[in-house]
């Protein structure tokens, strides 16, 4: 073959050269380009086809056959790779200018289930008195006279012990009237000095309605040391209903009976609602009361097996079910033992 | 109760107090202040008018013009009154006045005359309950004119006391005790009003006092030439404004001495008593009276009586009887004042059903000594009252309070113990400040050294108030003010505090029912309904088991509080029967078909009689001995005796009273579809499913092994164990034992179809009940760090056509022992992954299986897989109920 005039292959390549570049350029999609691809190069591609013509040719043609069918699948390839990358950025672009994304859509999780508002209010009371070193108890609900009321120097001819305010049970025992029942326990189960809270069921024989109920819920405190004072017991109800109320609040003490402390008080706290100023929830005077708290009786501590002459201690009692019909603004406390469980699905899931 | 400002200010020196700012002072210091009420508010604008003339009503018969002297001027004014007359002295009340009643008096006409006032009842003056005429002020002697409450202090300030707040302090009951207070906290003296009494020198009454128990102290004086009449206008309203209704002088006497020392009297017609022969005796068991409000009583032996030699004249301490009252005609008076047992008068006053004035007094056990005091004060109250009265007879005084005084009571205590109580220092509460305090409260205070001090208490503290020197605290600290007392940090010991294993527990059940299983917790009585029981189909089994003894309250609100119980499943159910029935738009709901709920609660069990008791650690050491305990249930009241001495007479066990969890899922029925009987078998699958889910993942949670679920058999039902095994509501088919190892844990059950009828759970349910103190004893599993898996693993299913029969753990375990003996290197994990379940197929079932397989020294080969896959195939081909045959099906198919 003559050096001047074109080879009869060359044609073939320009024309599968023309052909390849027209398809390269009109895939649209990475589908269509690999199918473009497999057309040329596979196995039984339109280039790999051509190429194997080079065993055709004389020994002289050869070099120059390799060389431009070898150009022409570099260029192919080369514009596959390019071919490929600006679809590729074309996606990008697309799927960066998304407008069909609806990001308004509800979400899907699994349905959470509730934790009843006594429980969780009760586990942060829990967890505020254990970081200040108290220690948490829990102590039967079916009592013996002695400790729900013996041992707490309630006289058997206080009102307390009639029939009236409390359940008894045919084999004399009762169901316990406070978790007040708890402190000689826990004066006989814990090394003095000590600080506990015993939360828990309590009952009374009092017929229900809105603000009345014979099954609620209590938490005690008490705390003993070699030398508790009234100071002593401002400064710890303070801090620890600050905590528990989460807000800062002003408390004072008024004289309080309860037999099993002296002196006994009952505890107001500054009213949340007016801030002290006076508004109807405190009946104008800016205090609420909250709970009975006092320095623990000496025949207490006895009954508890300490020497009141050694030990010392303050004590009070909370109700749970009333801070958490506070804190929710909930005006019947049947709802809370009520079993409904549309009640408790209207708090927060989550303990 | 209320107290009267006028009235204390007879007592101490009340200039320049304002009584509204001084409440607060009281609430803190003495007694909470339910309210201030200003009585007789516009009262000073009311006028005192004399009539001078009446004359007819041109427009009305029963309206009259009344003509009226003012002192400067005169008035017309209309007037219905039927007592009107001329020479009249009665209130006006000028236009544009608003009374206290709430009546605004018009300046305008009535029936056409001008009638710029009125005259005024003292209903219209908010005085009184009398509607029926003119208040009458002509004893008052004023002048026509002048203001009323010149003449009359028809105003006060009442302070209304919280009578709970004074339980424990009889002498508060009085006003006198109030001023005593009052002027301890003003620093003013008290002025004790005057006792002088001349009696007489006739033999008083013949008191005869059987009742030691219930009276401690009777004094009694005989009254002649009272005429009786109605008291003066000042004290009827006095006693008005304090509640007690005016009836004569004399009960008004009576009424005014009570209020005044707090001790109840009791005056008696004698000519209506034999020989004034008074008994104070026990009624008899079938005694009857009738007391002062008209009421039969029927008496017991319980009960205090105040007899003449035949009957009943008095409820000792509570009510007088109809037959001894005073009438207009009584001319001789015997007087009581007497000091009863606060206790003995609780219970009869309770009995009854009634409560006076006098019993909630007589209630709080009063100082005897006060019963003297009052006596005293009766006579010269009376004589104000009735000036013609005479003392005849001596005082008669009589009890073992007299025969046997008790000795005044003496604390011991020293300064610095009152000031480092109350958290004071010397120069905060000097010595001077504490005795002058203690001597106004009347405590008598002796020095025994510069420190220490005895202190004798007053007869009127000394009963059940003051008795140890920690109310000597309470003295000082709220004369001082307790917000005062500077708030003080305690310095306490540090030491780590944790929640306890029990509580840990609740809290990851709590996380692992209500976050990981969308279940709602609730919280519920612990009282079990018998109507519950009945509806559970309960009632025929307790009569039938006499093991299932449960806790029976003596005393109880309801018939439906009658029982504690003895498991959560019973209330819990009854709980998901009503929130199912709730949830009529369950397809809305946004739980969908489902309510699942749970309880963390305790449960009650009697202690067997054949049980060895345990003493309760609850009673203390220093009742150890037997002498002790024996005084300990001495001190219980008779009545609960003979069940405690079932219970034991050593030791007094608790009944047991473990925790227990509690879970029920229902389903509901779309479209609100009754009486579906047959559920659909994929509900009940899916809904034991889920429950046994539920609990793996409260195990997982609380760390414990896996646990296993089989059902119970008749050996199982024998176990000692708090869960309920033979409750109703367990599905005798379609139920299991919760195990772990070899401890029963709990019992998961379908809802007895009986049981759902009778529920209305129209679809299906499970239950759940675990004990959590038996899961508190089973050791957690240990945790250990394990570096993940070099090489990858490979998995593959098989699904096996089975019978009904099969059990899945059986096959697994089966597998999982099988496929561990493989090839030492080979590690297979055996896991199911469904079930199909299709009738028309004659095997009904085909339960897929997965088995991932993991080289631990290198990469799976094709051959590794193989030999696995054989070998299981192998296994189940021996299965009885998993498709026989089968395996060379699926040999020849791999
Ligand atoms: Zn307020």
């Amino acid at each position: 073959m003559s050096s001047d005039t074109a080879p009869s292959w060359q044609a073939d390549i320009d024309r599968l050269s023309e052909q390849l570049s027209e398809a390269i350029s009109g895939a649209d999609d990475l589908e269509a380009l690999r199918a473009v691809e497999l057309a040329a190069l596979g196995r039984k591609g339109s280039l790999t086809a051509l190429m194997k013509r080079i065993g055709t040719l004389d020994k002289d043609e050869r070099k120059a056959f390799g060389s431009a069918s070898g150009g022409l699948r570099g260029r192919v390839t080369k514009s596959l790779n390019e071919r490929r990358e600006t679809i590729r950025r074309q996606g990008v672009l697309a799927e960066l200018s998304d407008s069909s994304f609806d990001e308004t859509v509800p979400g899907r999780s699994s349905e959470l289930g509730h934790v009843h508002p006594l429980n969780r209010v009760q586990m942060e009371a829990e967890d505020v008195f254990v970081s200040m070193g108290f220690e948490v108890l829990d102590y039967p609900e079916v009592e013996s006279e002695f400790n729900n009321f013996e041992a707490l120097n309630i006289p058997s001819w206080h009102p307390a012990r009639d029939m009236q305010d409390t359940f008894w049970l045919e084999s004399g025992q009762l169901l316990r009237t406070h978790t007040s029942a708890g402190q000689v326990r826990a004066m006989h189960a814990l090394k003095a000095p000590f600080r506990a809270i015993f939360p828990g069921k309590v009952y009374r024989y009092e017929a229900t309605d809105a603000s009345h109920e014979h099954t609620f819920h209590q938490l005690e405190g008490l705390m003993i040391d070699r030398h508790v004072s009234v100071g002593h017991l401002l400064d710890s109800m303070r801090t620890l209903l600050s905590a528990i109320l989460r807000r800062e609040v002003t408390v004072r003490l008024r004289p309080g009976y309860f037999p099993f402390v002296e002196p006994g008080f009952e505890l107001d706290i500054s009213c949340q609602v007016c801030e002290g100023t006076g508004c109807s929830v405190c009946k104008q005077s800016g205090w609420v009361e909250l709970l009975p708290c006092g320095l623990v009786h000496p025949n207490v501590l006895r009954a508890g097996g300490l020497d009141p002459e050694h030990w010392q201690g303050w004590a009070f009692g909370l109700g749970l079910s009333r801070l958490v019909m506070m804190r929710y603004g909930i005006d019947d406390i049947r709802l809370l033992l009520g079993g409904d469980a549309r009640f408790v699905e209207g708090f927060h899931p989550g303990t | 109760m209320y107290v009267s400002w006028n009235w204390i200010g007879e007592f101490v020196d009340t200039t320049g107090i304002d009584p509204v700012e001084f409440a607060d002072r009281f609430t803190l210091a003495v007694a909470e202040i339910e309210g201030v009420s200003h009585y007789g508010q516009g009262l000073d604008q009311v006028l005192v008018a004399q009539v001078t003339e009446v004359t007819a009503h041109p427009n009305a018969d029963k309206l009259r013009l009344a003509h009226c002297d003012l002192g400067d001027t005169t008035v017309t004014v209309v007037c219905g009154a039927p007592d009107l007359r001329v020479g009249m002295v009665v209130p006006f009340v000028p236009p544009n006045v608003t009374l206290p009643s709430g009546i605004t008096v018009r300046d305008g006409q009535v029936r056409g005359v001008d009638s710029p006032g009125m005259l005024a009842s003292e209903a219209d003056l908010g005085l009184s309950d009398d509607h029926d005429g003119l208040m009458d002020l002509a004893e008052l002697k004023c002048a026509p004119g002048q203001a009323m409450i010149q003449y009359i202090a028809l105003q006060d300030v009442l302070y209304e006391i919280d009578n709970k707040s004074i339980t424990h302090r009889p002498d508060l009951w009085g006003q006198l005790g109030m001023a005593r207070e009052v002027a301890a906290l003003l620093r003013r003296p008290l002025l004790v009003p005057s006792t002088e009494v001349v009696w007489g020198s006739k033999a008083g009454p013949k008191v005869t006092l059987d009742d030691h128990a219930s009276c401690r102290r009777y004094l009694s004086a005989e009254l002649d030439h009272v005429s009786i009449a109605p008291s003066p206008l000042s004290i009827r309203m006095r006693l008005r404004s304090l509640g007690v209704r005016p009836i004569n002088n004399v009960v008004d006497a009576t009424n005014w001495v009570m209020l005044e020392t707090g001790n109840p009297l009791h005056a008696f017609d004698a000519a209506q008593i034999d020989d004034d022969h008074i008994v104070i005796r026990r009624a008899e068991p079938t005694e009857t009276m009738v007391t002062l409000d008209g009421e039969h009583r029927s008496l017991t032996n319980q009960d205090c009586v105040i007899a003449s030699a035949q009957e009943p004249i008095a409820l000792a301490g509570i009510m007088g009887g109809q037959n001894s009252e005073i009438r207009a005609e009584t001319t001789r008076v015997l007087l009581e004042s007497a000091s009863f047992d606060g206790a003995n008068i609780r219970k009869t006053a309770s009995r009854l059903g009634v409560r006076t004035e006098s019993s909630a007094r007589f209630e709080k056990h009063l100082d005897p000594n006060t019963a003297a005091f009052a006596a005293h004060r009766f006579v010269r109250v009376l004589h104000e009252l009735c000036p013609e009265m005479v003392v005849v007879s001596e005082l008669v005084d009589c009890g073992p309070h007299v025969s046997a005084p008790p000795t005044p009571r003496v604390v011991e205590t020293s300064r610095s113990y009152l000031r480092s109580r109350l958290g004071l220092s010397a120069a905060q509460l000097s010595d001077a400040w504490m005795d002058e305090t203690l001597s106004s409260l009347e405590f008598e205070v002796t020095a025994l050294d510069t420190e220490r001090l005895a202190v004798t208490v007053p007869s009127f503290r000394a009963g059940r108030d003051v008795s140890i020197q920690e109310d000597l605290v309470e003295e000082l600290g709220r004369i001082f003010g307790y917000d005062h007392i500077p708030s003080q940090a305690p310095m306490i010991s540090a030491h780590p505090a944790a929640l306890p294993a029990g509580k840990m527990q609740e809290r990851r059940a709590r996380a692992a029912l209500a976050l990981g299983e969308g279940l709602t917790e609730v919280v519920l009585y612990s009282f079990e309904s018998d109507a519950t029981r009945q509806r559970l189909g309960l009632s025929e089994l307790d009569a039938a088991d006499q093991q299932r003894p449960r806790l029976t309250l003596r005393n109880y609100l309801s018939s439906d509080m009658r029982h504690m119980r003895r498991c959560l499943s019973n209330n819990l159910l009854e709980s998901l029967e009503y929130n199912l029935a709730q949830g009529t738009r369950a397809a809305e709901g946004h739980k969908g078909m489902q309510i699942g709920l749970f309880e963390i609660g305790r449960v009650f069990r009697p202690i067997h009689a054949d049980q060895p008791l345990q003493a309760d650690p609850g009673i203390p050491a220093v009742l150890t001995s037997d002498s002790e305990r024996q005084t300990y249930l001495n001190g219980l009241s008779p009545a609960l005796l003979s069940g405690v001495e079932q219970a034991e007479r050593k030791a007094i066990a608790l009944p047991s009273q473990p925790r227990h969890l509690a879970l029920a899922i229902g389903h509901r029925l779309g479209g609100g579809q009754k009486g579906w009987v047959q559920p659909l078998a994929e509900v009940t699958r899916s809904l034991y499913g889920q429950a046994v889910g539920a609990i793996e993942r409260l195990l997982r949670q609380m760390c414990l092994p896996e646990a296993t679920f089989k059902k119970l058999d008749s050996t199982d039902k024998r176990l000692e164990t708090s869960l309920e095994l033979n409750a109703a509501w367990l599905h005798s088919a379609r139920h299991a034992g919760i195990w772990i190892a070899d401890r029963l844990v709990g019992v998961i059950t379908m809802i007895h179809p009986d049981v759902r009828n009778s529920l209305d759970i129209p679809a299906e349910a499970v239950l759940a009940e675990l004990d959590l103190e038996v899961l508190l004893e089973i050791p957690p599993v240990a945790e250990r760090g394990q570096a993940p898996a070099k090489f990858p693993p490979s998995s593959f299913d098989l699904t096996l056509p089975c019978t009904s029969s099969v059990r899945t753990r059986e096959v697994l375990d089966g597998l999982t022992l099988r496929l561990s003996e493989v090839n030492s290197d080979i590690e297979v994990q055996t896991q199911w992954v469904r079930d199909f379940f299709d009738s028309s197929d004659q095997y009904g079932r085909a339960m897929t299986l997965r088995m991932t397989c993991r080289r631990l020294d290198g990469s799976l080969s094709d051959n590794d897989i193989l030999s696995v896959r054989s070998a299981a195939i192998d296994h189940l081909d021996a299965c009885e109920g998993v498709r026989p045959n089968w395996g060379d099906e699926i040999r020849a198919m791999s």
